[in-house]
């Protein structure tokens, strides 16, 4: 005789079966089973609209990564209207965005949600929102777009992600506060960045695995007579950056006011070239000739020749520099609360005057693959700045969303952040 | 601190597991549902009473454990809220709009707008930690303040007389303390106002040895001759805007107008390069002392600058027609040879203080290696009676990297100067800067100057000695 009571108690009993396999992860269960529900909760969204094309060819668009509302909004490249944006939630605020070689995903480490989030770009769907560790900032597609691993500074860890079966196969520890990374061409090994240490750490990504750490140069002797200058903060490498053939690797160390190269076949240091102080980051030219320092601490720009590994020009520039981009045989330097780009001749190697764009602080910026055009975004004013390298028109689009933190485009030779 | 710490869980393991629901835990959770199926409806009664018992203790437990995670939830929320700010942020946002003939706003041009900029609050959900919240604040309340630096330097001189009848100096001792206290207020938009109070106390060997320029540059262009000195002096004290996107900059006050003309990279400040004026400036400017004037420099960022400026040439003219002393200057930075930047001044100036008295000059440094710079300066100088004033220096600058620690400096100069009354000073000095700290440093000096006076015994004199010099 059917009991309704007895069916209650097989479904608690089916429950608490369900429990029992997991032991005492409860709060994980918890977790799992909401984002289970909120993967098919996607899954159906993305189900729904997949009639839908909204962005057919991905290297049509700009992506736009906004800080303060929460999204990453998509700009036409031609008519400069926005296609449309992604929200990913409220307190997310997403800090850099990818897209994937193959197009199909944009992904972004939302900073104050712990989690990594995937975006379908043809349908500008949420696909996925992934916890990883914390403060999630800077990230890297390997270079066959099959793993993507997400820096989590705050963290000291790496989160690998299988782009096949889009979850964390791997949480990498034992950084300081890893910022960028940098894939080899062939893929086989990672660079991480570590703004909290002087060392590049080495991955080997077949097994994901931190395989060595290369130290990047020595604090002076004096330094012991000066403790607050090295105890009270530290500003390591921030990014290390490859040249075109793959074989040498550029980390500036802020402390340490030099780019130390690393020969990638044998992971050894080969040069420590002094630049100006606190260097940011080297930015490389497209055609490999130079990496370009932009030096914080007295506001110049140290070019290195790549071929002789030596500084030859260190040149006037602003201050708060957050990237340099490359077109028109020029370099812009952004100086971030000036509203201005700073322009050099990279033939002549001198200044060539300044862009003001505005009483507004501007961020990073992405080049188009044909090397004419900037696209710059400007954080307090929620507007891109498109930027024509030749002529150095500036055209203005408005109300991308708020608080515009960075921007993207496939196979841009300048995607980065700050 | 770990987030167990902050929720003050005792079964802290629990957090550091993580359950990934991959396929083998998918198929234990489906034999455990079989299981858990099987059970009641294939068991006899007794058993299936038995288990019904654990089932309701299991229950309980398992109440107890998601009343549990409710609290968790709840604390985690509220932790969200107070210890990682999660309300939402406000702030106002500088924002451009088309507005029609009607007054209607767009967010875009349309026909018939026209653009305005206004303000707009935002309140985004940007969620900050406290340390954020506090950096934002201090440095809002940083920089609406006045600034305020400290340039503290200790010169210690010994001199000896290498020839030429007994001097002064020889034998003896200098020390000088100088303390710059500057004083900057950002008053508006790209508008500064600067001041410059500096002490002096001490002597230095140039009022005994007597030569043609000073030979400790801090006390130039603040009081001639002096043996001693112990005096408080308003150095500077200027009001500066910068027009047209900041390519023009516009300074008016009481100025140094060697701060704007005659400048160069590695021969240029007394306070971390070389010691001796000479090696400092260009005597051929013929600034005897700082005073009201004006400066504008127009600098586009691309390799040219322009500068003109005025400057009461005598502190004792009652009015500033009769002691004017005007200045204009072109550089010219590119990089000639690829070996890295070089920066090429011309310079010319009058002086209707004494007649109306020209001088011009140049002054260039060129980098020719990484870390090695060189640097030269010519002048020349109309005199009242005499024929003109001549001036030379040269000299080399090391750096980055290429002493003991890599934030050293050291440079070797020549200086030459032949006055119209045949006057002939030679000065020659290195010196080595270490750096101790990032605000401290202690440099050695070597100065050597012979003096030729015209119908006089020449002389000479080896002045070794040290700076200490702090600023913060």
């Amino acid at each position: 005789m059917f009991s309704h009571k007895r069916f209650v108690r097989q479904f608690v009993a089916v429950f608490i079966g369900l429990l029992a396999a997991a032991g005492p992860n409860a709060l994980e269960i918890k977790g799992a089973l909401e984002t289970k529900s909120a993967q098919e909760t996607n899954s159906t969204q993305e189900t729904n609209s997949t009639q839908e094309i909204k962005i057919a060819d991905p290297a049509s668009v700009v992506v736009i990564v906004n800080r303060d509302s929460n999204d990453i909004s998509f700009m036409d490249i031609k008519t400069h209207k926005i296609v449309g944006s992604v929200f990913l939630g409220n307190n997310v605020n997403p800090h850099m965005a990818m897209m994937s070689s193959d197009g199909r995903w944009v992904v972004t480490g939302g900073t104050r949600a712990n989690k990594a989030y995937i975006i379908d770009v043809a349908t500008l769907t949420l696909k996925k929102a992934i916890p990883v560790g914390f403060a999630p900032e800077h990230l890297a597609f390997s270079p066959d777009g099959r793993y993507y691993y997400q820096g989590n500074p705050d963290g000291d860890s790496i989160s690998v992600i299988d782009m096949v079966s889009l979850t964390v196969i791997k949480t990498i520890p034992g950084f300081a506060e890893p910022l960028n990374i940098t894939f080899t061409p062939d893929g086989s090994k990672a660079y991480v960045a570590n703004y909290g240490s002087h060392w590049v750490g080495v991955i080997d990504v077949s097994r994901h695995e931190l395989l060595k750490k290369i130290h990047v140069g020595n604090a002076p002797a004096i330094a012991s007579l000066d403790p607050e200058r090295y105890l009270g903060g530290i500003k390591g490498v921030s990014n290390v950056s490859i040249s075109n053939d793959g074989r040498y690797l550029y980390a500036a160390d802020g402390d340490l006011g030099i780019v130390t190269v690393i020969d990638s076949r044998e992971d050894k240091v080969i040069k420590k070239i002094p630049v100006g102080a606190d260097p940011w980051r080297a930015y490389m030219s497209h055609d490999g000739r130079y990496a370009v320092t932009a030096n914080n601490g007295d506001e110049t720009i140290s070019i290195i020749d790549t071929q002789s590994n030596t500084v030859v020009a260190t040149l006037e520039s602003g201050p708060e520099m957050m990237g340099i981009n490359f077109a028109a045989g020029k370099a812009f330097v952004i100086s971030s609360t000036t509203g201005f780009l700073y322009v050099y001749d990279m033939k002549s190697l001198k200044t060539a005057g300044r862009i003001k764009i505005g009483n507004v602080q501007i961020e990073t910026s992405t080049t188009d693959t044909a090397d004419e055009t900037l696209y710059l975004a400007s954080s307090t004013d929620n507007s891109v700045y498109v930027i024509d390298a030749q002529t150095e028109k500036v055209e203005r689009v408005a109300n991308v969303g708020l608080y515009p933190w960075g921007t993207h485009i496939l196979d841009s030779k300048d995607n980065y952040c700050h | 601190m770990p987030m167990y710490k902050a929720l003050n869980v005792q079964n802290k393991p629990k957090f550091k597991t993580r359950f990934k629901p991959g396929p083998l835990a998918l198929s234990v959770q489906r034999a455990s549902l079989i299981c858990a199926l099987a059970v009641p409806f294939s068991g006899p009664v007794q058993a299936e009473e038995a288990s019904r018992e654990q089932l309701l203790k299991r229950i309980a437990q398992l109440e107890q454990q998601m009343q549990r995670m409710d609290r968790l939830e709840q604390r985690l929320r509220e932790l969200e809220t107070t210890a990682v700010l999660s309300d939402p942020e406000t702030y106002v946002s500088r924002v451009e709009v088309f507005v029609d003939e009607d007054g209607v706003e767009h967010a875009t041009e349309k026909p018939g707008t026209h653009s305005v900029v206004t303000y707009q609050r935002e309140r985004v959900y940007r969620r900050q930690t406290i340390n954020e919240k506090i950096d934002d604040a201090l440095s809002g309340e940083a920089a609406s303040r006045v600034q305020v630096g400290v340039d503290a330097a200790i010169t210690m001189q010994y001199a000896t007389q290498d020839k030429g009848s007994d001097g002064d100096a020889d034998g003896e001792f200098y020390q000088l303390a100088s303390t710059d206290l500057y004083f900057t207020a950002e008053l508006a938009k790209n508008t500064i106002f600067y001041a410059d109070i500096v002490g002096l106390s001490g002597t230095t060997p140039g009022s005994e040895i007597g030569g043609l320029t000073d030979i400790n540059g801090y006390t130039a262009r603040l009081r001639e001759n002096d043996d001693q000195l112990n005096d408080l002096s308003l150095r500077e004290a200027w009001l500066m805007t910068e027009l047209f996107d900041q390519q023009l900059a516009l300074t008016v006050g009481r100025i140094d107008l060697t701060s704007f003309f005659d400048s160069n990279a590695v021969a240029n400040d007394e306070t971390s390069q070389f010691l001796s004026d000479a090696l400092v400036n260009n005597p051929m400017l013929g600034l005897s002392e700082n005073g009201a004037g004006m400066a504008g420099v127009y600098d586009p960022k691309n390799g040219v600058t322009v500068k003109l400026g005025y400057q009461q040439s005598d502190s004792t003219a009652t009015n500033l027609s009769d002691a004017l002393f005007q200045m204009a200057e072109v550089g010219y930075q590119f990089n000639p040879f690829g070996s890295g930047e070089g920066n090429y001044r011309a310079w010319y100036r009058t002086d209707n203080g004494e007649g109306n008295l020209s001088a011009y000059g140049f002054s260039v440094d060129q980098k020719v290696a990484a870390g090695i710079t060189l640097f030269g300066r010519y002048g020349e100088a109309e005199t009242v009676s005499d024929g003109d004033d001549e001036f030379f220096s040269g000299g080399v600058q090391f750096s980055d990297g290429r002493g003991f620690n890599p934030s050293d400096v050291w440079g070797l100069g020549f200086a030459n100067t032949v006055l119209g009354s045949d006057d002939e000073e030679t000065l020659l000095e290195g010196y080595y800067t270490l750096s101790l700290a990032e605000r401290l440093a202690l440099s050695f000096h070597l100065t050597y100057i012979e003096e030729e006076p015209d119908g006089g015994d020449d002389f000479s004199y080896l002045v070794p000695g040290f700076r200490l010099q702090a600023n913060y």
